[in-house]
């Protein structure tokens, strides 16, 4: 055992050498970045995921953000700096993510995070830039409580993305118009079996019940994130019978959901809402669209029917030959307000970014009226598009939008944060 | 936990004829694949966790030939044998290396492998979710049976996989490339010294068992959709029921698939939030009562 | 001698002040106790355990989930977390031991998938899929503030090497060497009067606790805890973690981390195609390695090679 042990020795001296190499390697970094003040670019750090399922989420935020940054430094930067954007895959692994960020800040000198990360590993990204006071733009987490819950809230983190609360406030309320014209009572859930799906499916009933209380749940399915196989799903909802069926798969989940729903003729029996179905990605691979589906729109070159949105979709198709979805435009608009935040204050200083993007409103094609504001309360962006309609088989897909109004939405917000003791 | 909709479910015989076929089907997709699994275990002793990635495999091929020739059965073919070559290759390549280490070997290489494929996927498919439709042979409106409802689709699949299983036992227990196969389980060394080429025998092994993975993934195409990293969720669920059937018993398998086919249908009305555990508490349960699985038999 | 590679880590991380450095150093060290942890089981007493996650996310929420309560101090929450933990494994040791080889594998998996469902579906306990949020509080506690990056690195840098060292202990006492023999000859070990099971029992509790320290290690790192400190995937990393460092070397596990972390830190920096990078450099020493690794084994009659030998001689 002597042996052995004089063996370990050796390799843990060999570990701390080459620690120690990489300490002296990253303190060289530092020395050179701040030699090379004046021209050096502004790095900005973008945890997310690149790799598995969800790879997607990562390849579209990272786009997103791109065409923001390209166009400003096309303009000549802040007084001749750059903007870097360095984009690094999490996997989406909380502790991962964390690790990632805090890499990102200490090691590669990013000064700015854009967290492109889902939900729970953007509740992990959070947790670091509260140490380190980064400024951080969360661009993909819908969970209201990241900046709603004034526990988990930081100053100097902002949402720019979709919320929950929003989603299901006009949903809710555009179903509620829908059970008034056809009187349908029955509904069933069909959600995801995680936080995003049971937070939003609850959401959404709370909302309708208020304006519909006749409404009932007669029963509830959950099947398992990325299932293969609905079957059982599928099954329980032919035995309810319900009229209306609420679910909140998306994406290769709801595609697969539809086929093989289809092949029970489960749409022929009922009417499907689920907001997550007009997105470009999702619309094309489903080969046999059902008739009737409602949605939410996620992203849509046509809502808002304004050409600076056309054209937007129409540069990014061009830029990155893909359509744009739901998480490009949310991080291009991210980018769009720390660029901006950059513009009216020369700095790239946290605080003063901060205090810049707090309660600022941007000219974006995807606003209400072509303007989005980042709320100064809770630090999450409102006055984005959020409309319903119903689902046709090709371009553009979504018919009969009708627009949510922000004024309802926000009144309803608040009392509903009141009721959760928020504010 | 909901028990009145259970005990509902129980006395209704619509709801009884329903949630039974459903786990007849759920049953027979989840033999096709695991079929694969415990044949390569019975007879190689290596646990195949590039399983779940053959799967996908086979998915990806047949999406690619279903798009260049427009027919099913020649994707569900394209896919099947495809995967089986790759396995062939796989298997003296990289596994028949490490037949002699210990377990953990082979477990490394097979999780090495499972990287590497989701990311070759990725680079050749994309990272969007892909779809092949369902061809216009099987888009018909289900069938009515005693109240329920029943898709041709998945009545073709199960008399295919019924077909696959009854085929797959012939094989094993009548015919001689069966008695070697068998007798290669029990006892390699011998079966060499007495002239029998079983590096040969363990690759068509290992290639048989790849075939079935990539024609499940190639039979389901259809409807389900396809990803990187979709093998995961099958390598979990054809495990389960392998474990529980007795690793390397192609009946065990068949029953254990349609018994947990079964449970996911009565469990989604019974207990709609704890399958998952459910499964895995009953895994447990087989494991301590008789390690070997419900059909196992002590392995030599 | 491991008193002043202590003290020479510490100094170090304290005079460099390179965040980065430190955050390895404390990566390094929950890694490798964790690793270190496992292979007193795989390495010392034979049992290949799939399942050995489920103690790292035990004490990772345990110690949570007490702290967020705000009644409990950290020294209290610590000793019962790990009390909890130990509690675990003897349940959960004493019925997976009466199982062999692999299936004793697979029993610990289907425990630890157990565990991790339970996690996922107790939402209003342990936050379900979104792990615990908000932050896990640190009271200062005898005149500790763990708050405080500085003095939080110290104390698991002395918490690392200590259990290093107590396990370092265990290995070398006549409890290790009786572990070797109840691997390596069990029949033996009966025939001398040592109770086989009531061995690899305790091998199984020591593991399992010291995978719980290393969890709880790693909640006050991140601030929460997530169902992935449970999922097999975690099992999977620390087998790799073992392999890539030698399961016949003391320190081998603890290097194998290191690597583990390493690799881990230079692929994803520098390609988007972590997984095929990550798949060939680990076929590269499986394979590759493999002649050296079975050489040196033989050389110390590790426990698969006395396996091996005693299946061929």
């Amino acid at each position: 055992m002597k042996k052995t042990s004089k063996l370990g020795r050796s390799r843990r001296d060999f570990l701390k050498s080459a620690a120690a190499t990489a300490a002296f390697a990253a303190v060289g970094g530092l020395a050179r970045t701040a030699r090379g003040q004046s021209n050096e670019p502004i790095k900005i750090g973008q945890p997310t995921i690149l790799s598995g399922r969800v790879a997607r989420l990562g390849e579209s935020s990272r786009d997103g953000a791109q065409m923001a940054i390209d166009a400003f430094n096309a303009a000549g930067g802040l007084n001749g700096r750059k903007l870097q954007l360095v984009t690094r895959d999490s996997k989406g692994r909380p502790d991962e993510a964390a690790r990632v960020v805090r890499e990102l800040i200490n090691t590669d000198k990013c000064q700015i995070i854009l967290d492109s990360e889902a939900s729970s590993a953007a509740f992990a990204v959070q947790e670091v830039i509260r140490q380190t006071g980064t400024l951080c733009m969360h661009a993909c987490s819908e969970t209201t409580s990241l900046t709603a819950n004034p526990k988990i809230r930081a100053a100097n983190a902002f949402r720019c993305a979709r919320q929950d609360i929003h989603d299901s406030i006009a949903g809710g309320r555009y179903a509620a118009q829908f059970v008034k014209q056809q009187g349908f009572k029955r509904w069933m859930i069909c959600s995801p079996d995680y936080a995003y799906g049971r937070d939003v499916s609850a959401l959404f009933f709370h909302f309708l019940k208020e304006s519909e209380p006749s409404v009932e749940v007669v029963s509830e399915t959950w099947p398992k994130l990325f299932a293969p196989d609905y079957t059982e799903n599928i099954t329980k909802i032919l035995q309810t019978k319900p009229q209306a069926l609420y679910s909140a798969l998306y994406g290769g989940d709801l595609v697969t959901f539809i086929d093989q729903g289809n092949l029970y003729g489960l749409f022929d029996q009922l009417t499907l809402f689920d907001p997550n179905m007009a997105d470009y990605t999702t619309l094309e691979a489903v080969k046999k669209l059902p008739k009737g589906i409602h949605s939410g729109d996620r992203y849509l070159s046509t809502f808002p029917n304004t050409k600076a949105n056309a054209d937007w979709a129409a540069e990014y198709q061009k830029k990155f030959n893909v359509p744009p979805i739901n998480w490009s435009w949310q991080n291009y608009v991210g980018m769009t307000f720390i660029i901006e935040a950059m513009k009216k204050t020369g700095s790239v200083d946290s605080k003063a970014l901060s205090d810049a993007i707090r309660g600022m409103t941007i000219d974006s094609p995807f606003g209400v009226d072509g303007k989005i504001t980042m709320r100064a309360e809770d630090q999450t962006i409102i006055n984005y598009a959020i409309g319903w309609g119903v689902i046709i088989p090709n371009a553009p897909y979504l018919e009969d939008i009708k627009p949510a109004d922000w004024n309802v939405i926000l009144e309803l917000e608040k009392d509903w944060k009141k009721k959760k003791g928020y504010i | 936990m909901n028990l009145p909709a259970l005990l509902d479910c129980v006395s209704s015989s619509s709801c009884v004829v329903t949630q039974v076929s459903t786990g007849l089907i759920i049953g027979m997709l989840l033999f096709l694949v695991a079929s694969g699994l415990t044949l390569i275990f019975g007879v190689l002793g290596v646990i195949n966790f590039t399983h779940g990635s053959f799967y996908m495999l086979g998915a990806y091929f047949s999406l690619t030939a279903y798009r260049v020739t427009g027919s099913y059965f020649d994707a569900v073919i394209a896919g099947a044998l495809g995967v089986a070559v790759f396995g062939v290759v796989f298997e003296r390549l990289f596994i028949s290396p490490v037949y002699n280490s210990n377990v953990l070997m082979q477990l490394l290489v097979c999780y090495a492998f499972i990287l590497i494929l989701d990311d070759v996927v990725k680079i050749v498919w994309g990272t969007d979710f892909q779809t092949m439709g369902m061809p216009a042979t099987f888009a018909l409106p289900p069938i009515h049976l005693f109240g329920g409802f029943v898709p041709p689709f998945y009545v073709f699949l199960t008399g295919l996989t019924v077909a696959a299983a009854f085929s797959l036992s012939v094989l094993v227990n009548k015919t001689r490339f069966g008695k070697l196969v068998r007798a290669a389980a029990v006892n390699r060394q011998m079966l060499s010294c007495l002239g029998v080429n079983t590096s040969l025998l363990y690759a068509a092994v290992f290639g048989l068992g790849s075939l079935l993975a990539g024609a499940a993934g190639a039979l389901a195409a259809p409807v389900r959709s396809m990803s990187p990293e979709m093998g995961f969720s099958i390598l979990i669920e054809s495990f389960i029921v392998t474990v529980i059937g007795g690793m390397g018993s192609i009946i065990g398998a068949f029953f254990a698939a349609v018994l947990v086919g079964i449970i996911r249908a009565f469990g989604s009305i019974g207990y709609p939030l704890f399958t998952d555990g459910l499964m895995f508490a009953f895994m447990a349960l087989v494991l301590l009562v008789k390690p070997t699985g419900l059909f196992g038999r002590k392995l030599a | 001698m491991a008193l002043s590679g202590c003290l020479v880590v510490i100094a170090l991380a304290l005079t460099l002040d390179n965040p980065q450095f430190a955050d390895f150093v404390l990566r390094l060290s929950i890694f490798g106790l964790y690793a270190l942890s496992l292979n007193l089981l795989v390495g010392y007493a034979g049992l290949v355990s799939f399942g050995h996650a489920m103690f790292f996310g035990f004490g990772a929420y345990a110690f949570g989930l007490l702290m967020q309560t705000g009644l409990v101090s950290i020294p209290l929450a610590f000793v019962v977390s790990i009390a909890g933990a130990a509690v675990l494994a003897v349940s959960v040791g004493a019925l997976c031991i009466r199982l062999k080889d692999i299936y004793f594998g697979i029993l610990t998996l289907a425990f630890q998938m157990l565990l991790h469902a339970v996690i996922l579906s107790w939402v209003s306990l342990t936050g379900g899929d979104q792990g615990l949020q908000g932050g896990i509080p640190r009271p200062p506690f005898l005149g500790v503030d763990l708050g405080n990056p500085k003095q939080f690195f110290v104390l698991a840098c002395v918490f690392f090497f200590g259990l290093v060292l107590l396990v370092r202990q265990m290995v070398e006492s006549p409890f290790g060497y009786s572990l070797r023999m109840v691997r390596d000859n069990p029949e033996r070990a009966l025939a001398l009067g040592l109770s086989v099971q009531r061995y690899k029992l305790a091998a199984f509790v020591i593991s399992g606790t010291i995978a719980a320290n290393a969890g709880v290690l790693m909640s006050l790192y991140v601030s929460g805890a997530y169902p992935n400190f449970a999922y097999w995937t975690l099992s999977g990393d620390g087998i790799l973690m073992i392999m890539l460092g030698g399961m016949t070397v003391f320190l081998g596990p603890i290097a194998g981390a290191g690597i583990f972390l390493m690799l881990n830190g230079i692929i994803t920096r520098t390609t988007e195609y972590s997984g095929l990078v990550m798949g060939i450099v680990l076929l590269c020493v499986v394979l590759g390695l493999r002649r050296g690794v079975l050489d040196f084994v033989f050389e110390r009659c590790g426990p698969w090679a006395v396996r091996r030998l005693s299946r061929e001689g």
